[in-house]
């Protein structure tokens, strides 16, 4: 389980110390996985000036995180060769697929919409095309919103984000919490109960959860606003982050915050079903586990309160396979909001995927995939540093 | 282990953090009527939309928008599109050879900037559509547009065009402010640039002026208070919602939103607590095509196994799956639209005659394939659960059908290059004149979709030149009636139904009614 980078703590480290010591500076770049090339490029004329950023190249975690950053880059390359792949492979024309009945009936019409969206050129021109636009921040131009796919993801990741965010505090709060009493109260009946809980949080539906919360919360009980991100009468708030919560806070907008919250309290406690059941259930076994090993015998043992035990010994432990649970529940969560986004009218990522990909709208499909990708790279990039902050064994001094 | 009871503190929290999200949800909830009556009305659709710029957009959600936004030549009142009614042009006269039509200008007509609606506006918003080369092109193919005098601007067609006037009506045909269009990279070529500005301030003399926009969330109206035209529009704000169907229809239940547009007749079956349900029948018609191209099917191509399709089917039965509302169109023109045939000229189950036409059509055991589209719903109706029920009703004839059933994307292909034995599909009008559905006949769009040649058919196809280009509405009448009975008689096609379509309205709203051209006119909707 120990992440990569607390293993390279020996090799590339001291390879790069031993360049250091003979006075070459990593110069302008800093040095990637290593440090074996690049640097003798230039001589450094002021080694003082250049310390802080040698100690950064220094720093394990830093080199980790530069090394990681170089191998998520290569990675996201390859989503980009899938997604184009995957894409065209798919049978249909994206001209019949966007072009009305009658335009399509028209040579000069589907002409210039190949045209203009470049499918008049062979594959592998388009992918070049597509990958150097991607240098420039250009990631096409959507056959249905007839905007850069940039700007409607702009709106559609932080609203998922803003969704599968706020999801996943609330689970990992309430699945953690969970998970440790049921293992502290281990075949109890309080035990019984959050398993069952929790199996059911597992295998319920989430697209009819999130009907019937809808249904109950708002159609009955009227608890819940309506559909969407805010009232209709309302204007988002001005664009910093794109999470309608923070952006109103900031502008000082409280009924805009208190309307954005309120609507998304429901969609998000649905999508947190599945992860609190999963949560609890991996907690569960994780805090069981750690119950039985000698040092925190020996920390009851020197009668520590049993709350020091609890937050300093156990569940400390337990939490790093916690967090490589909540990662992927997390990524899951991204790709997962389509139906709960749907029922809900949130204007998310899951949205925005469908009905690109019903659409033949293959720039906007090759941006989600980007998207998702990188998400899923990052987050677990996150979780690998999390690591570290949660168990010393594994951290990097 | 009795020492490490959980405390309050595990448990405590979580219930902490769901309480504070149900009570905020409850200060959410109050918060959201805030649409009172005459100020903010509230629709919601599942949104099919693209662009709000005139030249470009040719979707029903744009189409809802743009006639809100921007006045057209002409208009039609209401659901009525047997007539074209003045819209910025006052009066109108078609020359006797159809090919010119004249239009006279509204005095006093204004954008929402304040300046004039001139004669030069129009020359360069029509020329701008056809230069676009967008979806919605072809409605002037083969059209001149010229300024006669300041008010008065001339159309001349290549040929005859008696539709014209039923096709000018289109919001895709809205009138902009050509200064303000050319000031922001617009111009009457392939080079115009100004669909960016269009989808953030609108151009146009519409009765509302465009909020923002966005084409997966929700379009914003606000009114225009320079509007000249006679109608003044009630609500001050008008939000349209992107919305699933289910959760539309909790919506207007709740007082959420006022108008609901997509509800299926199941879902609006029982609706009470106040809320009004018009439904009519939809303009669009699902049709079967058997393929005439022999080697696409032998079997299909044959006129008399044709014949025993057209007896075999059921078509009470499949009325009952589109629910009240729904009609059996006797042609392939709706039923609502000028030419349409009579009901009573509708076709019938006639399983004997069936039979009997299989027999005589020489095929013994007949096995065919029916493509659709399965992810395809025509007004709530799935396509899936009617090629079910189609093949249920063959096999009693005693044909064999195979359902083929594909994503939209990969089955248009299959239908648009005419590779389907048997398909089945809809055709939802590009204006509401019959003009619109020569294309069903040999040799043009849709006939070759079923293998149906150029030639294939010379009385039916003088018919239809005859049609297109006879001035006169009733000749027009006449002649469109021919055509489908010799098509019902010998065509390809199968015209099944024209599913139902449902406007669902709070009490307080007044004026709704659905036009098979932009669905709803928001700005004719009134308050009580």
């Amino acid at each position: 389980m120990s992440p990569r980078w607390a293993r390279s703590k020996g090799t590339g480290g001291e390879e790069a110390g031993a360049k250091d010591a003979d006075g070459v500076g990593s110069g302008d770049r800093l040095p990637i996985g290593g440090g074996s090339g690049g640097g003798d490029r230039l001589r450094a004329g002021r080694p003082t000036a250049l310390r802080p950023r040698r100690l950064l190249a220094r720093h394990p975690l830093a080199r980790f995180l530069l090394r990681r950053t170089a191998t998520a880059a290569l990675l996201a390359l390859g989503v980009t060769l899938v997604t184009f792949v995957l894409t065209n492979l798919v049978p249909g024309d994206p001209a019949a697929a966007n072009l009305g009945q009658r335009a399509i009936g028209d040579p000069a019409i589907v002409a210039q919409f190949r045209h203009h969206y470049g499918l008049d050129k062979p594959l592998p021109v388009q992918y070049v095309t597509y990958l150097g636009n991607l240098l420039h921040g250009d990631l096409g131009e959507s056959q249905q919103s007839h905007q850069s796919v940039l700007t409607d993801l702009s709106t559609a990741v932080p609203a998922t984000l803003e969704l599968a965010g706020a999801a996943i505090v609330i689970s990992l709060i309430v699945g953690v919490a969970f998970g440790v009493v049921a293992a502290l109260r281990r075949d109890r009946l309080t035990d019984q109960l959050l398993r069952v809980v929790s199996l059911l949080g597992v295998s319920v539906p989430t697209f009819w959860l999130a009907l019937l919360a809808f249904y109950v919360f708002f159609y009955r009980l009227g608890w819940a606003p309506g559909s969407g991100r805010l009232d209709p009468g309302m204007t988002a708030p001005p664009h910093v982050t794109g999470l309608y919560t923070i952006d109103a806070a900031l502008a000082g907008q409280w009924p805009v915050f208190w309307s954005a919250v309120g609507h998304l309290a429901l969609p998000a406690l649905v999508l947190t079903a599945y992860t609190v059941g999963l949560l609890t259930r991996f907690t569960r076994s994780a805090v069981l586990e750690v119950l039985n090993q000698d040092y925190v015998r020996a920390a009851r043992a020197k009668g520590l309160p049993a709350r020091t035990v609890l937050f300093q010994y156990i569940l400390r432990a337990a939490l790093v396979p916690v967090i490589t649970v909540a990662g992927l529940a997390f990524g899951a969560l991204l790709s997962g909001t389509v139906l709960v986004e749907s029922i809900f009218a949130w204007p998310g990522l899951g949205a925005y995927a469908y009905r690109s990909a019903t659409t033949l709208d293959l720039p906007a499909v090759m941006g989600v995939g980007l998207v998702v990708g990188l998400v899923y790279l990052t987050v677990n990039l996150a979780v690998d540093v999390l690591y570290g902050v949660i168990d010393p064994r594994v951290r990097v001094q | 282990m009795p020492r490490f009871s959980a405390g309050s503190y595990p448990v405590a929290l979580p219930l902490v953090a769901v309480a504070a999200l149900a009570l905020s949800a409850c200060s959410g909830g109050t918060s959201a009527s805030g649409s009172s009556a005459g100020k903010t009305l509230v629709v919601d659709t599942s949104f099919n939309l693209k662009t709000a710029d005139p030249g470009r957009e040719f979707e029903p959600t744009g189409q809802i928008v743009d006639k809100a936004l921007y006045e057209t030549l002409l208009s039609f009142k209401g659901s009525d599109v047997t007539k074209p009614v003045p819209g910025l042009a006052s009066s109108y006269e078609q020359s006797k050879d159809g090919r010119t039509l004249t239009l006279h200008l509204r005095a006093g007509a204004k954008f929402a900037d304040g300046s004039a609606v001139t004669a030069d506006d129009v020359v360069f918003s029509l020329n701008r559509v056809i230069a676009l080369k967008g979806n919605p092109s072809f409605l002037l193919d083969g059209v001149t547009v010229t300024k006669t005098d300041a008010s008065t601007v001339t159309l001349t067609s290549k040929k005859a065009n008696p539709a014209l006037p039923f096709i000018l009506p289109n919001p895709a045909l809205g009138i902009l402010s050509a200064k303000t269009v050319q000031a922001h990279g617009g111009s009457a070529t392939a080079t115009d640039a100004a669909e960016k500005y269009l989808n953030t301030t609108s151009a146009g003399s519409g009765p509302y002026t465009l909020t923002s926009f966005n084409t997966n969330t929700q379009v914003v109206l606000t009114k225009n208070p320079k509007y000249t035209g006679s109608d003044k529009p009630t609500y001050d704000k008008i939000v349209i919602r992107n919305v699933q169907a289910p959760t539309q229809k909790l919506n207007v239940q709740r007082g959420d939103s006022q108008i609901a547009l997509d509800l299926t007749s199941d879902q609006v079956s029982g609706l009470g607590g106040g809320l009004k349900v018009d439904s009519g029948a939809s303009s669009d018609v699902i049709f079967l095509l058997l393929n005439r191209n022999t080697k696409v099917s032998s079997t299909t191509a044959n006129a008399k196994f044709a014949e025993a399709v057209r007896k075999g089917i059921d078509y009470k039965s499949l009325l009952s799956l589109a629910g009240t509302g729904s009609v059996q169109p006797a042609g392939i023109i709706p039923s609502t639209f000028l030419g349409a045939l009579p009901a009573s000229e509708a076709a019938g189950r006639d399983l004997a005659g069936a039979k009997a036409a299989l027999k005589a059509s020489g095929i013994a055991k007949p096995s065919v394939t029916l493509g659709y589209a399965s992810d395809l719903t025509v007004d709530g109706l799935s396509l899936q659960t009617l090629a079910e029920r189609v093949q249920a009703q063959l096999k009693e004839v005693g044909i064999t059908v195979t359902l083929a059933p594909a994503p939209t994307t990969t089955e248009l292909d299959n239908y648009r290059n005419g590779k389907e034995q048997l398909g089945l599909w809809y055709w939802g009008p590009d204006y509401p004149d019959p003009s619109d559905y020569l294309t069903f006949l040999p040799g043009d769009l849709v006939g070759l979709r079923a293998g149906w040649k150029a030639g294939a058919d010379p009385t039916l196809t003088a018919l239809g030149d005859k049609a297109a280009t006879t001035i006169g509405d009733d000749t027009r009448k006449t002649l469109y009636e021919q055509i489908q009975t010799r098509m019902n008689a010998s065509g390809p096609f199968i015209p099944l139904m024209q599913p139902s379509r449902n406007t669902v309205s709070a009490a307080s709203v007044t004026g709704v009614a659905y036009n098979p051209v932009w669905t709803i006119d928001v700005a004719a909707l009134g308050a009580k």
